[in-house]
């Protein structure tokens, strides 16, 4: 499966000592307090914790979506907190892949130009760009919906799009937020064992927040986030 | 992302979500809508005045006639002449030497006792002006139907409006006149025949066309090879009676100047070399500073429309990038850098009104066609000749390219604004 994205190579993930506040009118609000995080290159991590211990923080950190206020992240012995500008656009762009639990996809764009948009970003010639598009889409099982745009697909379908779309440049690391939170229990079956899919063929180092445990037991390593720290489930 | 990816991407984002888009491209068409109308109906209401003033000749024309100046009238528009002063070829070739004279074409006015075809109306005494027609690009002569006597030509002639009101027929039906016949004699005095000492020579004419022409007062516009028989024939007799022989060889010139501004100094230099000249320049500059103002306050009008539809597009643009704050996270947060995002929302701004300028100009076009078949309605009842609407491709395209730009300007704060929203925004509130 997925053979038309066969990842670089997966990477290890290491964080030391992370902290990370939001500034609220009440004060500094403290979300991670001193961190750590080993993942082996092409691990599997799942992720649980109560909903504001900061699960969609750490992996907006280690995504390079939001600037640790303190501590490293380092990813493929690249250390994402200190890249800016359009070094860390290009880490976004290459060295991972997002998936969100709103799925994140452009309502005005088909299945296929979605996937296509991430190559567009990356700059991949449009014609091998449709060729890899109609590739992820058929691994993903869409081959038939490429034409279709997310209002016309159901809540799994648009998850394995923005799946696909994650896959589109061959990312090392593949980070997901709550992937199956909005989806009914079929969907959730088959998004969990694409990702399983993904991560066995590809040796896709996988980090997912998910408070699912059907999700979670696919995962060779389970943590729990409590009081700013990771700790086993 | 290329600029071509981000104008797929913005044409889809426009496209698909039309509804949305189409308050704000219409504001921009109906703002180029009234900007194209405006600057149509303000060109074309110019040309066509102008055009009446100097009837369809050049602007920067002068009449000069076989008289000395008087003195008291040089700065007016239609000088009184002073006493006769003969006017020849030698003094055409003076004038013709001055700086910025661009052509002088010589006039011979001759009176003509005219009976028409109709028994129901009386003969008339009125005037032929004789011109060279292989140059009537550069006299006051408009054709209104038909066509000019051919050059040279002996027994065709043209007629002015006036004429048709003579044999009271409707001056807006100048077809019923050509093609017909009519009786023009030259007289001459014979003072051998005692009591019945006027004798005419008869040329009877085809008219072939109607015109509009200030070459020389007169209803009947003939070769100036007609002309000069006709009055060579007439002075052979001299003086007497009713007839009062002139000697000189033009009773007139038009002349044109090389430009509206040099009509002043070449009819002082006219009349330093002796002849009375007349030009409505005055007039003509008086008109065109009014038909200047009017064009600059509908310029005004339509710019302040232009002004506000682009404050329709920034507003449009900030509510659209508030709503779509999470699919800007989501682009940067799949690897978007700033200016990819800066670049579609630009883009997407143009495509705005690109369509708005296609839409408006399209509509601006038919609003003015409206007003001017309205305008041509009144023109008729009036008893002048219509308006016709050239399609301006500088207002087409101005129009066209103006609303893009414009939509492009309005676009630059909405999208860097855009382009600086955090990529987190994409995971916020989830
Ligand atoms: N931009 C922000 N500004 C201020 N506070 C924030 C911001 N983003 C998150 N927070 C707060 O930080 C805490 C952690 O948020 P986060 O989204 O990481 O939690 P989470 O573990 O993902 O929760 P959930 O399971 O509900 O998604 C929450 O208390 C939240 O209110
Ligand atoms: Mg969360």
């Amino acid at each position: 499966m997925l053979e038309a994205s066969q990842p670089r190579e997966a990477v290890a993930i290491t964080v030391r000592a992370l902290r990370h506040h939001y500034r609220t009118p009440a004060g500094p609000l403290v979300v991670l307090d001193g961190l750590d995080l080993d993942v082996p290159a092409g691990g599997y991590v799942a992720v649980s914790g109560q909903s504001g211990a900061g699960k969609s923080t750490l992996l907006s950190i280690l995504g390079g979506l939001e600037r640790p206020k303190a501590g490293d992240v380092i990813v493929g012995g690249v250390n994402v907190a200190g890249l800016k500008g359009d070094e860390l656009a290009a880490y976004r762009r290459s060295t991972v892949g997002f998936v969100f639990q709103h799925f994140g996809l452009l309502d005005t764009l088909s299945a296929r130009e979605n996937v296509e948009l991430a190559c567009a970003l990356a700059r991949v010639p449009r014609q091998r760009r449709r060729a890899r598009a109609g590739d992820l889409l058929a691994a993903v099982g869409l081959q038939e919906r490429t034409a279709h745009r997310p209002t016309q697909l159901s809540g799994g379908e648009r998850q394995r799009v923005a799946i696909a779309r994650a896959m589109a440049n061959r990312p090392s690391v593949l980070l997901a937020d709550e992937p199956t939170g909005n989806l009914d229990e079929d969907s959730t079956e088959r998004v969990a064992a694409l990702l399983e899919s993904i991560h066995r063929d590809h040796a896709c180092t996988l980090v997912v927040v998910t408070h699912n445990r059907r999700l979670a037991a696919r995962a060779s390593v389970r943590l729990a986030l409590r009081d700013g720290k990771l700790v086993a489930a | 992302m290329t600029w071509r990816d981000a104008l797929l991407l913005a044409a889809r984002g426009v496209s698909r979500r039309f509804g949305r888009a189409v308050l704000t491209v219409l504001a921009v068409g109906l703002a180029a809508a009234l900007l194209t109308a405006l600057l149509t109906i303000a060109t074309t209401a110019e040309t066509r005045v102008l055009n009446e003033l100097s009837k369809g000749g050049p602007l920067a024309g002068i009449r000069v006639s076989a008289a000395a100046p008087d003195p008291s009238q040089v700065d007016q528009d239609d000088a009184r002449p002073g006493p006769p002063r003969d006017l020849d070829a030698g003094a055409a070739r003076r004038i013709a030497a001055l700086p910025d004279v661009v052509s002088v074409v010589p006039v011979i006015a001759v009176h003509g006792f005219v009976i028409p075809p109709d028994p129901d109306v009386d003969p008339f005494l009125d005037t032929v002006v004789g011109v060279d027609l292989e140059r009537t690009a550069q006299l006051p002569i408009t054709v209104l139907e038909g066509r000019l006597p051919a050059p040279g030509a002996l027994t065709e002639m043209a007629v002015t409006q006036g004429y048709l009101e003579r044999l009271d027929l409707d001056p807006q039906e100048p077809e019923a006149v050509v093609g017909t016949e009519v009786e023009v004699a030259s007289a001459r005095f014979y003072p051998s025949l005692g009591d019945d000492e006027i004798r005419g020579r008869w040329t009877k004419a085809l008219i072939v066309g109607v015109v509009a022409q200030e070459a020389a007062p007169g209803q009947f516009l003939a070769s100036i090879e007609y002309a000069r028989l006709a009055q060579d024939w007439r002075a052979a007799g001299g003086s007497g009676g009713f007839i009062e022989v002139t000697t000189s060889a033009y009773s007139g010139l038009f002349v044109v100047a090389r430009g509206l501004d040099r009509v002043g100094p070449v009819r002082h230099q006219i009349t330093a070399i002796g002849y009375s000249t007349s030009a409505p320049e005055n007039l003509i500059a008086t008109v065109q500073r009014y038909l200047r103002v009017v064009e600059i306050v509908l310029s005004a009008i339509g710019a302040i429309a232009l002004v506000i539809a682009s404050l329709g597009i920034a507003s449009a643009l900030l509510a659209a990038i508030r709503e779509r704050r999470r699919e800007i996270g989501v682009l940067k947060a799949i690897g978007a850098r700033d200016r990819d995002v800066l670049r579609v929302f630009l883009v997407e701004a143009s495509v705005i009104g690109f369509l708005g300028g296609v839409v408006g100009t399209a509509i601006g076009w038919i609003i003015a066609r409206i007003v001017t078949s309205v305008v041509n309605g009144y023109l008729t009842a009036q008893g002048l000749i219509g308006v016709r609407l050239g399609l301006s491709v500088p207002i087409v395209t101005g129009g066209i390219v103006g609303s893009t730009l414009l939509a492009l300007l309005a676009g630059v704060l909405p999208a860097l604004r855009a382009a600086r929203l955090p990529a987190t925004e994409a995971v916020a509130g989830s």
